[in-house]
């Protein structure tokens, strides 16, 4: 009965012993090795595959606005880690902490991968056919939608996705493309504008041989930090810059400074109208600048300076006198100057030493005039968000669409900006992650993540030439349901103005005949594909341009001091808003390398803490660990207190970027969100958010908690020469061999 | 040994046996069988509870383990640099416990200190369950438990040895070799007594003891030769106590961190080890004597000896230890003093200051002879010592990596977790339980060599007459 | 090893290392130098570990019971003595620190079953299947550079899909094994196995650790210092460090170079060089 059944497998069975014997019997003639047969594998490798085999692709690093070039290390298919590509004068081959967390970015276990539509209160998993259809429904051709109604908000972006992104709002007949970063550098650049003529001026620190910086954290968080380390690098070579740093609050950069000063924050301005006091007593400088401004300067003599940035009156005409020394000097001034009432005018006066010393071609330079200037990046802005803020309040905003920016995180509290979200009809986020302000959208579409998505970069700040970033996907898309943000505005685009788009297939198609478009500029002989095989390679297409040249307009000096306000009695801090290098405002606190990576200041990680200097803190018996309210007039947040020497008496600081509340599970829970304690000052010029001028009150609760922290109970070195320190005159750095040369 | 009755044997008798009256010597041979073999069958109510206290104490040891094992030691609440933590101070402190079973049994025997024999036994007993402990605690700390034959020299298809330079392999030797020997030991002086038992007993006890006691029937020339063997385990012993805990010394001073880096460290150890042993004996004296009603064979005048020597040893131990903070402070190595000076004055100093006070200050309390012979006071002292020997072991482990060389990984108030409490308290139970079973199993006072006091005794006196 | 290796070798294997030219004749002896005034402290060397070498993100609770994986880590002083001075006017001092392979390792010496020793080419090695988990080599270590696995971390640290970015040339280590810092020994194996295919030595530059890969500031020179003609050999012999040596005797005493911890003759594979602040300023 059963025994004479033979199934299946029983019959593979007897065909595998047949076969076997057969083999046996054919040892050394087989049909395999006659080649009459193939062996094959049943793994099958992708093309290009060779198992065990690290493969590496370029692409751009999209982890910041800085454009970095940079490495895949491909292997089996995967993407497994990101190194710099040295093709590109802005890596040279380098990569920072942030870029290569860019991985855990894409990997990401709290990934969206599937489109997610407002069902009532929640957000439901839908098809990408129904999510296209309610996003054609109410954005593609049948749109009743004109005009201002729609509004596409984002935080930094350039290339031919900022392209795309502005010919699909134009098809609206809208110009709203509303750029956003909290940590905006606009009155930075609105203050070069006014003195240089350009926004953003090259700074040429390997060329310095004294870098004068008012908070300016470069090696942090500026514009540029990898190529600006590598300058730096450079800079300490013989021979040796020196590096003054003067800021409320030690930053990265303070804590390689030579001289490190801790001033009274929004006095900066004062501080460098006093050096420029000083500066001409010389006879070299007296007349660099127009009368009516030197006698402008004449109040600001060093004891009156002392007295109001609370900075030694000796140290004034010291480093006076070293400026005068060290020539070509470089002064840069940084957010921490800019980011007041008065932020503007304190920059313009930084600026004014630059002129006076005529620094001008030699340490600061501007960017090369380049054939591309749409690509350029669209820089964000507070303003702008506030401007949106009013529309939607005044309910005038009918769709809004949301990508790489998070307000309802980043916005302070007098910016209702999650609130009014509720009075637009049709909120629409493209994100990689659910977060705070997507969580509140009807239509959430899942896009694919910087390393499997095609695009291109133009850095805000190129420090040579013109760099045109080519990004490529170093990997088949993670989740089959996720889709990038070209193809999909490619597809609305193709509704909204199909003529124009029909020819493109796809949002690769796209791309490809853009950049190829451009071949002309680069003077290449090659062939349209060899052109664009050659971009992918290499991650980047390079134009050699000269700096273009820099204004010197003394007019648009400010000279003002702050202004004493009552807030002082009240709120007896100022508080200053600390930026660190890897978070930045908070949307890479969902990458857990970025978490577990000690701030490099205080060795602090998965937490946020209260900075607070020893002496106040002895003062008030504030012990490390002790939470801490810290209160202003808008709110209030709880943290840690940390005892930081490297601080302003009167300051205490916060970094941003932690205390997320639906970011995931590695940002949820973490911390606290300064963000939300900021008053509403704004920069007269420019009308930003002025993020340094906040005055608090510090309260204790009562409470302790251990400090989560890399260091032990000590920060100093107890005799052990661990870090020995020489002094400049000493080293001999022209006889040393080294791998960094000028 | 003792043949005959002539004037020389009488003189010697003379000079060696005390003149204080350690044991009555009037008890008969007899009544010594019956009093010793009725610990075997029914003690006080209290065997009970300590048993079944120490039956939990080890479960809930068992408990936590089996808790760290399936987590990782990460539930140790152990960090870098604290890596040891209690695991290596109890460790430390059970094989010191060890030590003094055989310096009752085995040094005292040698020197004919014959007040030990009543209460050798149990000490003996003590040195094996103590090493036995000692040992799970190297199985606890282990991070691979089930890899530990690795350290074993045993033969292998791949040629992989132990690294012969490292302490911890001296350890593993000198604990195995040590551990063999002390249950050969512990043995080879029951074998009179347990076919005493043999005798006594009935039923599957009786087979039992009759395996054990290896044909014992008590002719001279077992007799002989039992003493020849007994004698040459005894000196072989003795070395290798000494060289255990010498070696667990080793393990801290062979490396160069400060606190540990200390050439007096072995001799020190001994002492320590020494000291700790005696307390732990004053300990379950008393509690044997009131819980198996041992008053007519572990009487005052013993207690009081024991008393003495741990006195005297805890004199030798205070001394070595002002030894090793003389030699810290006007040492050479300022690390080494940071380290000290942290120890008295940091995190850890409050529990620095106990273990001195209860180290060199508390043990006055035995040179007065009314507390010495206060049963009370006798208990609490003699745990207090102990506590203070623990807390010098964990003074040696958790400063040194609290504020070693690398003032980065310096740790502030760092504390074991419950994992860690209840796997020390779990081998407190494991201990006192695997000593009580013995107690019931086996007989706790020499029979015999109690009878040879009495008979000593007797012939004592006849020569006195 | 076999019992005839040990045999056979059994003078060399007697000798007290390191010993004046001991790598001479040898083909590799891998080793660093950290310039600390190039150093930013801005931990894109730590980053770049965890991604090349599969390090464990332990997360809050485990991070602040300091059971960090971070193979190199960054150390921030504030001075050099015991006080703290009120404001850190010349900045803060950063600190790169790793395994410094030690070429008379105190970690080697104690562990029981020989799971950490000395390779050929001068590396201090972490055998993870041999290791049983005792820490003595952790407790002997005067840089306290060994992570110990307090948990099993490939249960908990990468959730789907993060196990993807894995390194498949390093393993993922279970609870209860200890590990540190490898100079990338996956990345030396490889170059080496490529050189031998063809018949040559690993040339300099050809092969770099992940720290010295990333380092924006160029501050980490890794190479091979048993080749003369190497830029880290060169660097050694121009900052007059003598490997073999536990007090250097510099004739210029201008060079910045120096080993930690030196007077403990460990006999470290890396040079600090020592960071420069401009007084005058």
């Amino acid at each position: 009965m059963s025994s004479n059944k033979i199934d299946r497998r029983d019959f593979l069975r007897v065909l595998g012993i047949s076969g076997a014997a057969a083999t046996l019997a054919g040892c050394g003639n087989t049909s395999i090795e006659s080649g009459a047969e193939l062996v094959e594998s049943y793994v099958q490798p992708e093309d290009f595959v060779v198992p065990g085999v690290g493969v590496y692709y370029a692409s751009t690093c999209t982890q910041c606005g800085s454009g970095c070039g940079i490495m895949g290390r491909v292997r089996e298919g995967r993407i497994l880690k990101l190194e710099g590509n040295p093709k590109s004068a802005i890596s040279g081959g380098k990569i920072c902490g942030l870029g290569q967390a860019g991985v855990q970015m894409h990997y990401n276990p709290d990934r969206l991968t599937k489109p997610m539509l407002r069902e009532g209160d929640g957000l439901k998993v839908v098809s990408w056919d129904k999510a296209m259809g309610v996003l054609n429904a109410r954005l593609g051709s049948k749109s009743t939608l004109s005009g201002q109604q729609i509004a596409f908000l984002t935080g930094e972006i350039s290339g031919h996705q900022k392209v795309l992104l502005a010919n699909f709002l134009e098809s609206f007949g809208s110009t709203n493309h509303v750029v956003y970063d909290a940590l905006s550098p606009v009155v930075g650049h609105g203050a070069n504008k006014a003195v240089y003529g350009v926004e953003q001026p090259v700074l040429q620190i390997d060329k310095a041989r004294l870098i004068l910086s008012f908070g300016n954290d470069f090696l942090g968080t500026g514009p540029s930090p990898v190529r600006m380390a590598a300058q730096y690098a450079r800079f300490r070579k013989a021979p040796r810059g020196t590096l003054i740093q003067i800021e409320p609050r030690m930053t990265l950069t303070g804590a390689n400074a030579d001289r490190w000063y801790a001033i009274r924050p929004g006095t900066e301005g004062v501080l460098a109208l006093g050096l420029a006091h000083s500066l001409l007593q010389h006879p070299e400088f007296a007349h660099s600048i127009p009368q009516e401004l030197a006698a402008a300067l004449k109040p600001y003599d060093k004891e009156t300076v002392a007295e109001i940035t609370g900075i030694n009156a000796d140290a004034i005409p010291h480093m006076a006198s070293l400026l005068w020394e060290k020539s070509p000097s470089l002064v840069i001034s940084g957010p921490s100057a800019e980011g007041h009432v008065h932020g503007f005018s304190n920059a313009t006066a930084i600026h004014l030493l630059n002129l006076i010393l005529d620094n001008r071609g030699k340490t600061l330079q501007g960017q090369a005039n380049h054939p591309f200037p749409q690509l350029s990046p669209a820089f964000g802005s507070y303003t702008a968000l506030a401007q949106l803020n009013q529309a939607m309040s005044a309910g005038k905003c009918e769709a809004l669409l949301i990508m790489g920016c998070n307000p309802a995180f980043t916005a302070p509290t007098f910016v209702p900006f999650a609130n009014n979200m509720g009075k637009v009809p049709f909120k629409v986020a493209f994100t990689t992650q659910l977060d705070e302000t997507s969580r509140q959208c009807d239509l959430v579409l899942p896009i694919l993540s910087p390393l499997e998505d095609f695009g291109t970069h133009v850095a805000g700040y190129q420090p040579a030439g013109v760099e045109l970033m080519i990004q490529q996907p170093l990997m088949e898309k993670l989740y089959p349901e996720t889709r990038g943000i070209g193809d999909i505005l490619i597809d609305l685009l193709k509704q909204r103005k199909p003529d124009a788009y029909k020819a493109f297939p796809d949002y690769y198609a796209y791309l490809k005949t853009a950049v190829v478009k451009a071949k002309p500029v680069f003077k290449v002989k090659e062939s349209d594909d060899d052109f664009w095989e050659d971009a992918l390679r290499n991650g980047v297409l390079r134009l050699d341009l000269p700096p273009a040249p820099i204004d010197a307009r003394v007019a648009a000096i400010k000279v003002s001091a702050p202004q004493a306000t009552e807030m002082g009695m009240q709120y007896p801090f100022y508080f200053v808003p600390s930026v660190k290098a890897d978070l930045r405002d908070g949307r890479h606190a969902n990458l857990p390398w970025l978490q577990e990576s000690p701030d490099p200041m205080t060795s602090v990680a998965w937490d946020s803490w209260v900075e607070i200097h020893p002496t106040t803190a002895t003062q008030m018996q504030i012990r490390e660990g002790d939470i801490l309210e810290v209160q202003s007039a808008t709110g209030s947040v709880r943290a840690k207190a940390y005892l930081f020497p490297g601080i302003q008496p009167d300051t205490v600081s916060m970094p941003v970027g932690q205390g997320h509340t639906g970011y995931g599970r590695y940002a949820d829970g973490i911390g606290a969100n300064p963000f939300k304690i900021l008053d509403p000052n704004f920069d007269e010029q420019t009308g930003e958010l002025a993020m340094y001028s906040t005055r608090v009150i510090i309260k204790k609760t009562g409470e302790n908690a251990k400090m989560i922290k890399d260091e032990g109970p000590t920060t100093l070195q107890q005799g052990r020469k661990l870090v020995v320190t020489m002094a400049a005159d000493q080293a001999e750095l022209a006889k040393e061999i080294t791998r960094v040369t000028q | 040994m003792i043949q005959s009755t002539d004037e020389k044997d009488i003189e010697i008798e003379r000079r060696f046996v005390p003149k204080a009256k350690d044991i009555n010597d009037e008890i008969a041979w007899a009544q010594i069988n019956k009093d010793v073999l009725r610990s075997m069958e029914r003690p006080r109510l209290m065997y009970w509870v300590i048993f079944l206290a120490s039956l939990a104490l080890f479960g809930f040891g068992v408990y936590c383990e089996i808790y760290q094992y399936q987590n990782g030691l990460g539930v140790a609440d152990l960090e870098n640099p604290q890596v040891w933590g209690l695991y290596i101070a109890t460790f430390i402190f059970w094989i010191g416990m060890s030590h003094s079973g055989t310096l009752l049994s085995a040094i005292l025997h040698i020197m004919h200190a014959d007040w030990r024999k009543p209460i050798y036994r149990f000490a003996e007993a003590m040195t094996t369950f103590s090493l036995m402990t000692a040992g799970l605690f190297v199985l606890v700390h282990l991070g691979r438990v089930w890899e530990f034959y690795y350290v074993v020299a045993y033969p292998n298809e791949r040629w992989a040895w132990p690294n012969f330079n490292s302490p911890l392999v001296w350890d593993a030797t000198a604990i195995g070799t040590y551990l063999t020997s002390s249950i050969v030991f512990l043995y080879f002086g029951m074998i009179p007594d347990l076919a005493i038992c043999r005798d006594n007993a009935k039923g599957v006890r009786k087979k039992f003891y009759w395996l054990l006691s290896l044909g014992w029937q008590g002719t001279d020339r077992q007799w002989a030769n039992f003493r020849v063997a007994y004698l040459t385990v005894a000196c072989f012993l003795i070395p290798l106590a000494v060289s255990v805990h010498s070696i667990v010394a080793t393990d801290f001073a062979v490396s160069q961190q400060p606190g540990w880096h200390i050439t007096s460290f072995p001799p020190y150890f001994v002492a320590g080890a020494l000291y700790s042993g005696c307390a732990a004996i004053i300990t379950l004296f008393i509690v044997l004597r009131y819980v198996f009603r041992f008053e007519e064979y572990m009487t005052m005048p013993i207690l009081d000896k024991t008393c003495r020597l741990t006195f005297a040893i805890a004199m030798v131990w205070t001394y070595l230890n002002l030894v090793e903070y003389a030699s810290v402070w006007y040492g050479d190595d300022p690390v080494a003093k940071q380290t000290l000076l942290f120890r008295a004055t940091g995190d850890y100093a409050a529990y620095w200051w106990a273990m001195n006070f209860l180290g060199s200050v508390v043990p006055f309390a035995l040179a007065f002879k009314s507390l010495r012979n206060n049963i009370p006071v006798m208990l609490v002292v003699s745990l207090l010592l102990n506590l203070g020997m623990w807390l010098e072991r964990f003074m040696i482990v958790t400063p040194t990596f609290a504020h070693g060389f690398y003032p980065w990984t310096w740790t502030d108030h760092w504390m074991p977790s419950w994992v860690q409490w209840g796997i020390v308290a779990g081998s407190f139970g494991w201990f006192s339980m695997l000593f009580m079973l013995f107690c019931k199993i086996f007989p706790t006072v020499s029979m015999y060599e109690v009878k040879e006091m009495v008979y000593h005794r007797f012939v004592a006196r006849k020569a006195r007459a | 090893m076999s019992l005839s290796n040990l045999i056979k070798n059994w003078s060399s294997l007697r000798v007290k290392r390191p010993y004046e030219g001991q790598y001479k004749d040898k083909d590799y002896k891998w080793a660093m130098v950290i310039d600390l005034d190039a150093c930013t402290g801005c931990n894109a060397c730590t980053t770049a570990c965890y991604a090349e070498n599969n390090l464990p993100v332990v997360g809050k609770e485990a991070f602040s019971k300091g059971q960090a994986m971070h193979w190199i880590r960054i150390e921030r002083y504030w001075g050099e003595g015991d006080a703290l001075p009120k404001f850190p006017e010349r900045g803060a001092q950063f600190l790169p620190m790793l395994c410094q392979q030690c070429e008379s390792a105190p970690c080697e010496v104690v562990c029981p079953v020989g799971a950490t020793h000395h390779t050929p080419d001068g590396l201090n090695s972490q055998v993870y299947n041999r290791c049983i988990g005792s820490r003595y080599c952790s407790a002997n270590c005067p840089y306290k550079v060994r992570y110990f696995n307090w948990w099993q971390y490939p249960e908990r640290a990468w959730p789907n899909p993060l196990e993807q970015q894995l390194n498949p040339d390093v393993t993922v280590r279970s609870k209860g094994v200890m590990e540190k810092c490898t100079f990338c020994v996956q990345r030396l194996v490889e170059a080496k196995n490529r050189a031998r295919t063809e018949g040559r030595k690993v040339e300099d530059g050809e092969v770099t650790t992940a720290c010295a890969q990333a380092c924006p500031t160029s501050a980490i020179t890794f190479g091979n210092l048993a080749d003369s003609k190497s830029q880290v050999a060169k660097m050694w012999e121009r900052q007059q460090i003598d490997l073999a040596k536990d007090k250097q005797e510099k004739s210029d005493e201008n060079m910045r170079g120096y080993r930690i911890f030196e007077d403990l003759r460990t006999y470290p594979s890396i040079v600090y060089m020592e960071r420069i602040r401009d007084l005058q300023a």
